[in-house]
């Protein structure tokens, strides 16, 4: 019974860091399967049993380790809501897609929770790279309906935090983005049974 | 220059107005004033025109030059008038017609002006544009100078290379003739040895022809041998040769014979036929005899038929006569038929006129009128009697349709008569019914205040009642009386209520159904609304729901984001690409125009020397054609025209005319003839060449030696 505990067992922060690396993971191959960069500067990684992309760019790959660090620490202190990847025309600054990641939080396992003394989750750890499998299939699924973005395109990730969360250095308030005549489509979700990921897209409806 | 003569041009337009002004004494100051301004400027002259104008308006103010507002003008007018004698009217006159004149001219003088003016202008532009052609004219003859200059220097090199080349030309010559004198000595000296070589090889050869001559003597021998043998062999030959001449003798003999053979035969067959023939002649012969032997008896017979013929020609003459006779008659006949007839006719008539009149005068007797006069007269009478008679009816008719027409009139009048008592009626109606509402509010307001007259006394008595201090039995009847008095009242409410119920009620009853569907509509649009508004709500809901996440959170991301960086870079580019325009636009200022001239000058020359180039490849071509097709018409006889698309015409060297000619066509298999006037001329050549042998090429070769045999034949006979 003790090992079956040990095995299942997830602690907020690994909750989180596993929230952290679908988040890298969905956000590189984003960034691949909307050739926002050349396709040629990624490299395929085995991840979730199905090979994923992931950018070679020391700028991206930096910009990737500092986001995700800060927002693992947010999302262990509850503070995020959501974190929204945005991808933007350069020349007008005009929003193209929106790629919302929804973190819900949950109780996990009450019982367990007790014993540890601190909240844990006790959902398998398979099961959860199952679902998360399922996402990515998803997102590299999503070609088939985006449109095609045809201008000089970059990306921001925004995060939604609560209110009383402080600035750190190097991070600043940015103003929330709308889409005109937005089409949203909202893939399958995930939980780690303490944390509820949703993935949402929404694209700007062409004319 | 324009402008003197613009002035001088002035002047003479000027000239007549001066004419005009001098011949007014009064507007002596005006005038010089005027005459002062005209030699100035074009300015001028309008002041003056306008002075002109006002000397036209002030007419009789002239005697005052100073110029005043116009009441003040006509105040000095007044006193100029007492001063000076005031103009004639015919002076006036004159001056109108003048003044008319001098507008006219004015007028006239301006259109000139600026008649000479657009002169002036084209004639400029003409020699701006002369000026142009002449620079370009320059530039090209510059061109061209340059062009000579290039040129010559070129011939200049061209001379400096062939003398240099003829110097060297010399240099090799010396040469060569150094070789050429030492190849002499060797040859000499091979010439003495072969001298020497040719020496032996005769010796050798003495020896040889000794030996050779032995041969030959064997050889002799042998050929007499060979001769003998070919002797007999020759008399065979000949013998050979005769008896071949025999058969073929004897073969010429039998062809000979055998043609003889069918001479014969046919001739045998034409004696045959003669022979038939013969016989028919015979039997012909022997008829005729016998038709000799019966010539005396025709001859009698001939006799008496002659004079038989003569009395049927008297015969035939009096014949004619009598047939003439008969026509004569006939016509007679015909020509009196008709006559008779009438005259059967008119007999017939005339009885029945006669009967008629007999009736007539019958008729006139019983009406007691012997003569005819009388009946004339009583005719007249009748007659009188009846046009009265028909003046009467049509004024009676006339009278008539006045009648019907006032009847119409009337009738109308009845109808509107009738419209406007039925709208009497109508308007009776409602005032009967208004009457009676009246009346029935009259009683309703008499009763009411009847009952109030009443309550009115009850309280007046009940007051006196009061006042007289009165109590016990009184109080109690009085209490009854009004308790009835009050019923009554009471019962007349009621009626008046009743009343007013059963007149108001159905009105009521129809404006509350007209609210209701009115109510309805707006209801139901109403409903309409609702759900619109409930479906924008929804919307917002969901709008709302979308957006409350928003202000719970507060948005962050990292300063250096990819983004950011991205716009910054398109900002560096743009910056740059803006700079790097800036600069090459100043390049382009300073020093892009004379490299740019300096090419357009290289295009240009290479554009003509590439148009020379052309030029001549073009007059190359057009002379090669021509040589070619001149050499294919001498060689082949034939000048080959094309006269449109995959047409030919070809016309013969030797052709009599230019309308001789053929026309071709290129088909997609093989070359085809069309059909013309001077090939259905050639039949027997289509026929044989085209249409046997298919052979266009035969043809007009074949045509070409026709031809030609004929034309060198007309020339033999005009020789001859």
């Amino acid at each position: 019974m003790s090992q079956q505990q040990t095995k299942n067992c997830i602690t907020l922060r690994g909750s989180a860091q596993i929230i952290c690396e679908y988040l890298k993971f969905a956000i590189n191959s984003v960034l691949f399967q909307r050739g926002l960069y050349p396709p040629e500067t990624f490299k395929a990684e085995q991840q979730y049993g199905i090979t994923l992309l992931l950018s070679e760019d020391p700028q991206i790959k930096s910009f990737l380790t500092n986001l995700l660090t800060q927002s693992e620490e947010w999302i262990v202190n509850k503070k995020v809501s959501k974190l929204s990847l945005i991808i933007l025309n350069v020349a007008n600054k005009e929003v193209l897609e929106c790629w919302d990641f929804n973190v819900q939080y949950e109780d996990g396992d009450i019982t367990l929770s007790k014993e540890k003394n601190e909240t844990v989750g006790s959902k398998d750890l398979k099961k959860i790279q199952q679902e998360i499998r399922d996402v990515m299939l998803q997102v590299a699924a999503t070609i088939s309906y985006l449109p095609f973005l045809d201008c000089r395109c970059s990306f921001d990730v925004l995060i939604h935090a609560k209110t009383d969360c402080d600035i750190p250095e190097k991070w600043a308030e940015a103003e929330p983005v709308a889409i005109a005549n937005a089409q949203n489509v909202q893939l399958k979700s995930f939980t780690t049974s303490l944390h509820k990921m949703e993935t949402v897209v929404s694209y700007k409806l062409s004319d | 220059m324009a402008k003197e003569s613009d002035m001088s041009l002035f002047n003479d337009v000027l000239e007549p107005f001066r004419r005009v002004i001098n011949t007014n004494p009064p507007k002596d100051k005006l005038s010089t004033a005027s005459k002062l301004n005209f030699s100035d400027s074009n300015q001028s002259i309008k002041e003056g025109i306008t002075n002109l104008f006002s000397i036209g308006k002030r007419k009789s103010s002239l005697g005052i030059g100073d110029v005043t507002t116009p009441e003040k003008r006509m105040r000095t007018e007044s006193s100029s008038n007492a001063t000076s004698a005031p103009p004639s009217p015919w002076e006036t006159k004159r001056l109108k017609i003048d003044l008319i004149a001098a507008k006219a001219q004015i007028t006239k003088l301006e259109a000139r002006v600026n008649h000479q003016h657009t002169i002036r202008k084209e004639m400029q532009i003409l020699f701006e544009e002369e000026k142009a052609s002449l620079v370009e004219q320059h530039k090209r003859d510059e061109r061209a100078l340059s062009d000579m200059e290039d040129r010559l220097q070129v011939i200049r090199r061209r001379e400096q290379e062939l003398r240099d080349e003829f110097n060297e030309a010399i240099k090799e010559q010396h040469e060569a003739k150094a070789n050429w004198d030492r190849e002499k000595n060797e040859l000499f000296k091979q010439i003495a040895e072969l001298k020497d070589k040719l020496l032996e090889s005769n010796v050798s050869s003495k020896d040889q022809l000794s030996e050779m001559k032995k041969d030959m003597d064997e050889l002799l021998q042998a050929l007499e041998g060979a001769q003998s043998e070919v002797e007999i062999l020759k008399k065979e030959v000949t013998k050979q040769t005769s008896r071949a001449e025999q058969c073929v003798s004897l073969k010429n003999q039998l062809e000979k014979q055998t043609f003889e053979l069918q001479q014969v035969t046919s001739k045998l067959k034409e004696l045959e036929y003669e022979r038939d023939s013969y016989k028919d002649w015979q039997q012909q012969a022997k008829t005729a005899q016998k038709r000799l032997s019966n010539m005396a008896e025709l001859e009698k017979e001939v006799v008496r038929l002659r004079a038989t013929e003569r009395s049927l020609r008297d015969a035939v003459c009096n014949k004619l006569l009598l047939e003439e006779q008969v026509h004569q008659l006939n016509s007679r006949l015909e020509v009196l038929q008709p006559v008779q007839q009438e005259l059967h006719e008119a007999k017939v008539k005339i009885a029945s006129l006669e009967a008629s009149l007999e009736e007539w005068k019958s008729s006139a007797r019983n009406h007691g009128v012997e003569s005819a006069r009388a009946l004339s007269s009583a005719l007249e009478s009748a007659l009188t009697s009846q046009l009265a008679a028909t003046a009467g009816c049509s004024q009676a008719q006339s009278q008539l349709a006045q009648i019907t027409e006032e009847i119409a009139t009337v009738k109308y009048e009845r109808d509107k008569a009738a419209a406007k008592l039925n709208d009497l009626l109508t308007v009776r109606k409602n005032q009967e019914s208004l009457i009676h509402r009246l009346q029935k509010r009259l009683l309703l307001v008499s009763r009411e205040r009847d009952s109030y007259r009443q309550q009115l006394d009850c309280y007046e008595k009940e007051l006196s009642v009061t006042l007289c201090g009165e109590s016990g039995a009184g109080s109690a009847a009085l209490l009854s009386a009004r308790v009835e008095q009050l019923e009554k009242a009471l019962q007349g409410y009621r009626d008046l209520v009743a009343t007013h119920d059963h007149t108001t009620h159905t009105k009521l009853v129809d404006t509350l159904r007209a609210e209701v569907t009115k109510w309805r509509e707006e209801a139901e649009s109403l409903r309409r609304d609702v759900q619109k508004l409930r479906a924008q709500r929804d919307n917002l809901q969901v709008h709302m729901e979308r957006l409350d996440t928003a202000p719970k959170t507060k948005v962050l991301h990292l300063t250096d984001n990819p983004a950011a960086v991205a716009q910054k870079q398109v900002q560096q580019d743009l910056e740059a690409a803006q700079e790097e325009i800036k600069r090459l636009k100043a390049a382009l200022r300073e020093g892009g125009s004379r490299d740019v001239s300096e090419e357009t000058q290289k295009l240009r020359q290479q554009l003509e020397s590439r148009d020379i180039k052309l030029k001549r490849m073009k007059e190359e071509f057009t002379s090669s054609a021509q040589e070619y097709r001149d050499v294919c018409y001498m060689l082949l006889g034939y000048k080959i025209d094309r006269t449109g698309h995959k047409n030919y015409r070809l016309s013969n060297m030797y052709a009599e005319s230019a309308d001789e000619y053929l026309t071709f066509t290129l088909c997609d298999d093989g070359i085809e003839m069309v059909h013309t006037e001077y090939s259905a001329s050639l039949g027997e050549l289509v026929e044989l060449h085209l249409h046997q042998h298919r052979s266009i090429p035969v043809f007009l070769s074949a045509l070409t030696c026709d031809l030609f045999t004929r034309t060198t034949m007309q020339h033999e006979v005009e020789d001859c």
